[in-house]
């Protein structure tokens, strides 16, 4: 039998070293440029206006998304109103009362194919079930959208958190007499907690730049948002009409948001990864 | 002779367990617990095999035996911790205070108050000292602020901890030392007034110091509390308890006052095995 040569493995193995370094490569790369685009270009429409004042028609200086900037934060933390609390219980579900079940099995799955949906289908389906069926684009119904985004993912993040605490800790604390859902939020959250907060903190980053859901379900408006049941002004979905707009300013303030909500999520990030690391310690 | 002839030996005469009558005339102790034919599951594998022992009440028994005969599961079944696992199973009797706690009500949160448990690691809860024990005693009272102190000063002392940690209360519990740890837990345990503590090999994570403490502890607990403690320390068995019995594969092959067990053993598998022939 014929030796394989000590080169051609040689060769094999600078040929995968050097295209997966590339590959990883390029994956920084785009990150990267698009910080770098995004950071240049939107600082330009950045301003005090910017922050605090609505929009103006196109043409008209001084414009800023004070509308847009209040509406997500409204539709983010009613989205985490509704999608938390449900995720959390799902997950609590999953890990401490359905783990070796049927049908823990069952909604386990149904779970993690809920994470695969596009979102724009949530956005459809929203719109379907609560616009068309009250007649009106609203802020809850963009609510109900992310949240219906954020839920797997916590559902899913709380099962794996909570299965990392050792058994030893349930059985410590059923066997001082703690019922179940007590050892669970008194004793095993406290033990998961930091896991916890990750997982909830991510998902609100994630519908933070969700643009399709609420666009069929939020729209969007040129002021204030008055009531919960209007169409509410958002970041993305400002991007979305301002970027596709044919005037110079208005693709300019699309910049500004953009860089905000990048920003934002980045920060969201961040500190998620910070806090964990201290609660590491 | 095979294992399971001695088994079916011993529940020939009486369906009573190896040597209660020996250990009744000599000390007329009572019992707390008395376990008549448990057999236990894991999934199909069968770990216990009609398992009779009787606990007396106020002593220190010890169960000894080589590794996965089935001691932890035995005491695991009396406050039915092994109910957290769906695959596990238990038949037979156990019985305290005139009920089979197998068929009983499942009212697990009086059993548990009623049988303290103390695992091989310790397992403080991720909260302050103090709130580890109150932890169990806002279970089962309900306590003004100034008596939860109290009760939980009382639980420490008892646990002979106060002293170390009585400047540290607000402290998370997991910066105290093992064996601090580990008489936390059972000054948790102790809080709520059981009336049987187990202790599932509680010294075996522990350095020695800390070990010779908690074997002064369990001492000076025994007049208040009927202990169970599995151990793989066959000195730590013959030091502190008054009972002992020996399992092996699931069987109790020997039951009886330790003196006895450790000097005159009756069975020649309990003589191999406290000589260190196996195991």
């Amino acid at each position: 039998m014929k030796r394989r040569s000590g080169k051609s493995r040689k060769i094999a193995d600078w040929t995968v070293r050097a295209l997966s370094s590339l590959a990883a490569l390029i994956g920084i790369v785009f990150l990267v440029w698009i910080l770098y685009e995004v950071t240049i270009r939107g600082a330009k429409a950045l301003s005090p206006d910017f922050f605090f004042k609505l929009p103006t028609p196109p043409g008209i200086p001084g414009g800023g998304v004070a509308n847009a900037i209040l509406g997500t934060l409204v539709i983010i933390i009613m989205a985490a109103l509704i999608g938390v609390p449900t995720g959390i219980l799902a997950g609590v579900y999953l890990s401490e009362f359905g783990q070796e079940t049927r049908f823990g099995a069952y909604v386990r799955f149904a779970n993690n194919v809920m994470m695969g949906v596009p979102s724009i289908i949530v956005g459809l389906f929203v719109y379907t079930l609560l616009v068309l069926s009250t007649g009106h684009f609203s802020a809850y119904a963009g609510a109900v959208a992310l949240a219906i985004i954020m839920l797997p993912v916590i559902a899913r993040t709380t099962e794996d958190m909570l299965q990392l605490v050792p058994n030893g800790l349930r059985e410590a604390a059923l066997a001082i007499g703690s019922p179940r859902w007590k050892a669970t939020f008194s004793v095993i959250f406290r033990a998961a907690k930091s896991g916890l907060i990750t997982g909830v903190l991510l998902a609100m980053a994630r519908v933070s730049g969700e643009t399709a859901p609420l666009l069929f379900t939020a729209m969007n408006g040129p002021y204030w948002p008055r009531s919960l049941t209007q169409p509410t002004p958002n970041l993305t979905v400002t991007i979305f009409n301002y970027a596709m707009s044919p005037y110079r300013d208005w693709q300019q303030t699309a910049w500004g948001a953009a860089l905000v909500i990048m920003a934002a999520v980045l920060a969201l990030n961040i500190f998620t990864r910070l806090s964990l690391r201290e609660a590491k310690k | 002779m095979t294992l399971l002839e001695v088994n079916n030996k011993s529940a020939e005469p009486e369906p009573g367990p190896v040597g209660s009558e020996v250990i009744g005339s000599y000390l007329n102790s009572q019992n707390r617990i008395s376990v008549r034919k448990l057999n236990f599951w894991y999934g199909e594998h069968q770990a216990l095999f009609d398992n009779n022992l009787d606990i007396a009440a106020n002593k220190v028994t010890a169960i000894i035996g080589p590794s996965g005969c089935g001691k932890s599961t035995h005491i695991r079944v009396y406050n039915r911790i092994y109910k957290l696992y769906r695959e596990q199973h238990a038949e037979g009797e156990v019985i305290l205070d005139g009920q089979n706690i197998l068929t009983a009500e499942e009212d697990f949160i009086e059993l548990r108050r009623k049988i303290g448990m103390i695992f091989q690691r310790p397992t403080t809860f991720p909260m302050s000292v103090f709130e580890n024990v109150a932890y169990g005693l806002r279970l089962h009272y309900k306590l003004s602020r100034g008596e939860l102190r109290d009760r939980v000063e009382k639980a420490l002392s008892r646990a002979v901890l106060w002293e170390e940690v009585k400047d540290k209360l607000n402290h998370p519990a997991t910066a105290l030392s093992g064996g601090q740890q580990q008489r936390l837990c059972i000054a948790r345990a102790i809080a709520v007034e059981p009336e049987v503590l187990l202790m599932d090999e509680p010294t075996s994570a522990i350095d020695p110091v800390a070990t010779a403490k908690i074997e002064e502890l369990i001492e000076s607990l025994k007049p208040n509390y009927t202990i169970v403690i599995v151990t793989h320390n066959m000195q730590q068995a013959a030091r502190i308890s008054d009972f002992t019995a020996f399992f092996y594969e699931g069987h109790i092959i020997e039951y009886g006052i330790t003196r006895q067990i450790f000097t005159k053993p009756g069975k020649k598998q309990t003589e191999n095995y406290i000589t260190g022939r196996f195991g």
